[in-house]
């Protein structure tokens, strides 16, 4: 009899005990969804709809930035938009400068700057006639001011819920900044009207599967790169940080750097993001660094499993999926925000790890039973 | 090992919160490579003691200097640099981390993000780790995630980061809270092993435990040192006795 009881506790051990899945075969599991990934535009023949599944890709991206910084290293950035916004809007500067001559005013001014009665190119929009200026500043705008923003409060050992207030706030001023500035930004508008990206002579069609591929390019660069983070020593101790971040600090290092690192590569990877959005959308706007858009992020991610790179990423890409498909169904077409609020409940009451969660420890469930 | 020169050194500390005095001119110095246990009733400022020491509490006045280093005003994570390290009453190792990638952590000679964002693999430590795994009984649960560790085991694999870290000093407070006595006599053969390389201060309530690893007892109360001796001395010490009077005697404090 206690011979059985304890096979059967040896049991529970071995399941639940050690790390689910060792590193080959995660990266073989994230090889094998981005190679899904690729396969798309030879199943899928419709302009729109590439056009859509390309916007899904780019969200996962914003996921994969969101949970390297809250599910690896404890930084629940509400303001992950931020990042995504300003990227997207430094890829608009420089596509509108771009613009055949007809849609721009006279000496090459943006439209909306002739209407606002703004004379001169406004000296901060001088350098984005550079496209190379305009990749670089859509990377590290967001990565400096995120870090700056991330120094201010990591050095002030600001932690949890008050990193997400801030981070909101955050958001939420420059967003009215940009909508105020209407001579330089466009105001609630946003740039509209932009160039099809050129680059080496070959063009990104927003509709076409070259900017499809392009996307899905730097969505795996992306996964794999935030992968090879959080194999790192550096990732341990962002996980280590994110369960005690005192015990981190009685070992000799400076938490506040770690995390104002985290938060910049997060913010790196929005930023690119951003960028990627306005190719495919063709305008920047000040909603892209909305307060929904932050949010939604966050839902991804806990939806998908915020403890892994790539259920956040599928989280977003299913969610938006189910919301774009839901949306426009027409048995759904009043009810579809219902029918999103009951799954979120129902991920959230019964997989607390996410779906990433819950399928790993179906997978441990099947092993075990076959050792069995 | 034991040498006669003063690693650690408090002196007239005061800490005061919001008027309440937790240590109240506290002079307290421990040698190179000794083993020293610090004890005292209830509110005694022992662990208060600690936290000044580690940098988790701020002296409101006095010197803390360790070796010639004075640490009033450096960080937690720069004292822990100067080689001192600290084990909290509550064990916090990480959870959601396997045995191993604790102790990697613990494992801080290089503390720069990136040069750690290009470490991969354990280098020449890995045998250290796995040696120290050892020591604490761990060597079969390398893989094991710390979650599922028992209450020993756990306080033994946070004995061993502290060790993983090899700071000079090591600050331990109630080692052995919640431990078998069997567990708890283990844990006495391992500061013993510890005390050769590492200058050690233990905050304890076990008296049995105490007898056994200590060579000078340190008797705290009321914010101040009362006594310092052999385990003999301060049993039969007059004062120590009254501090302790109310609860049921020093031994089964």
């Amino acid at each position: 009899m206690s011979a059985v009881i304890e096979k059967e506790s040896e049991l529970t051990i071995n399941t639940g005990a050690k790390r689910f899945g060792n590193t080959t075969s995660q990266v073989i599991t994230y090889a094998l969804v981005c190679a899904a990934i690729f396969l798309v535009p030879s199943i899928i023949d419709d302009a729109y709809l590439l056009n859509k599944f390309s916007t899904y890709l780019i969200m996962g991206m914003l996921a994969i930035a969101l949970s390297l910084s809250w599910g690896y290293a404890g930084i629940l950035n509400l303001g992950q938009a931020l990042s995504f916004g300003l990227g997207s809007y430094c890829m608009a500067m420089t596509l509108k400068l771009r613009t055949v001559p007809v849609h721009t005013g006279s000496e090459g001014l943006p439209d909306f700057m002739v209407w606002n009665n703004v004379e001169t190119l406004p000296l901060i929009w001088q350098p984005f006639h550079s496209f190379t200026f305009a990749v670089l500043a859509g990377i590290f705008i967001p990565v400096l001011f995120s870090m700056l923003l991330g120094w201010f409060m990591f050095k002030g050992r600001v932690t949890g819920v008050y990193v997400a207030i801030i981070t909101l706030a955050v958001l939420v001023v420059v967003n009215l900044l940009i909508i105020d500035q209407q001579r330089i930004t466009g105001g609630f508008n946003g740039i509209t009207d932009l160039a099809t990206l050129e680059v080496f002579g070959f063009e990104f069609d927003a509709y076409g599967s070259s900017a499809y591929y392009l996307i899905a390019i730097f969505l795996t660069i992306c996964l794999f790169l935030a992968l090879a983070i959080t194999k790192s020593k550096t990732g341990k101790i962002f996980q280590a940080i994110r369960d005690h971040e005192d015990r981190v600090r009685y070992f000799g290092y400076d938490v506040a750097n770690y995390q104002v690192f985290a938060i910049g590569a997060s913010a790196a990877i929005a930023g690119l993001a951003g960028m990627l959005y306005t190719i495919v959308m063709e305008f920047a706007s000040p909603t892209f660094l909305g307060v929904k858009i932050s949010l939604s992020i966050v839902i991804w991610c806990a939806v998908g499993g915020r403890h892994s790179l790539l259920g956040s990423m599928l989280g977003a890409i299913i969610i938006v999926g189910m919301q774009g498909s839901l949306s426009e169904s027409e048995t759904f077409l009043e009810t579809w925000t219902l029918v999103m609020g009951f799954v979120f409940v129902i991920v959230v009451l019964f997989m607390p790890k996410g779906l990433a969660g819950a399928v790993e420890s179906l997978i441990l469930k099947i092993k075990s039973r076959n050792q069995e | 090992m034991t040498s006669n020169t003063e690693q650690l050194e408090l002196k007239d500390v005061v800490v005061s919160f919001n008027g309440f005095h937790a240590l109240n001119g506290l002079d307290f110095s421990v040698n190179e490579g000794e083993l020293r246990c610090l004890i005292g009733p209830n509110g005694a400022g022992k662990t208060t003691a600690l936290d000044i020491i580690c940098g988790k509490t701020k002296a409101t006045s006095g010197v803390v200097k360790f070796e010639t280093t004075d640490l009033t005003n450096l960080q937690e994570h720069q004292i822990a640099r100067e080689g001192i390290g600290r084990k909290f009453q509550i064990p916090s190792v990480f959870q959601d981390m396997t045995v191993k990638e604790n102790l990697e952590v613990a494992y801080c000679k290089n503390n720069k993000v990136l040069s750690n964002l290009f470490k991969f693999k354990l280098g020449k430590e890995e045998e250290g780790l796995e040696k120290l795994a050892e020591l604490v009984n761990l060597q079969d649960h390398l893989d094991v995630i710390a979650g599922h560790l028992s209450h020993g085991q756990t306080q033994w694999l946070e004995i061993a980061l502290l060790v993983a870290q090899n700071p000079k000093l090591i600050l331990m407070d109630e080692p052995t809270a919640g431990m078998t006595r069997q567990e708890t006599h283990k844990t006495a053969e391992l500061f013993l092993r510890l005390k050769e390389k590492h200058t050690l201060v233990v905050v304890e309530h076990d008296m049995g435990f105490v007898k056994e690893i200590g060579d000078v007892i340190s008797v705290m109360h009321q914010g101040k040192m009362l006594a310092e001796g052999t385990a003999s001395e301060i049993e039969q010490n007059k004062e120590v006795q009254e501090a302790y009077l109310g609860s049921a005697g020093i031994t089964n404090a």
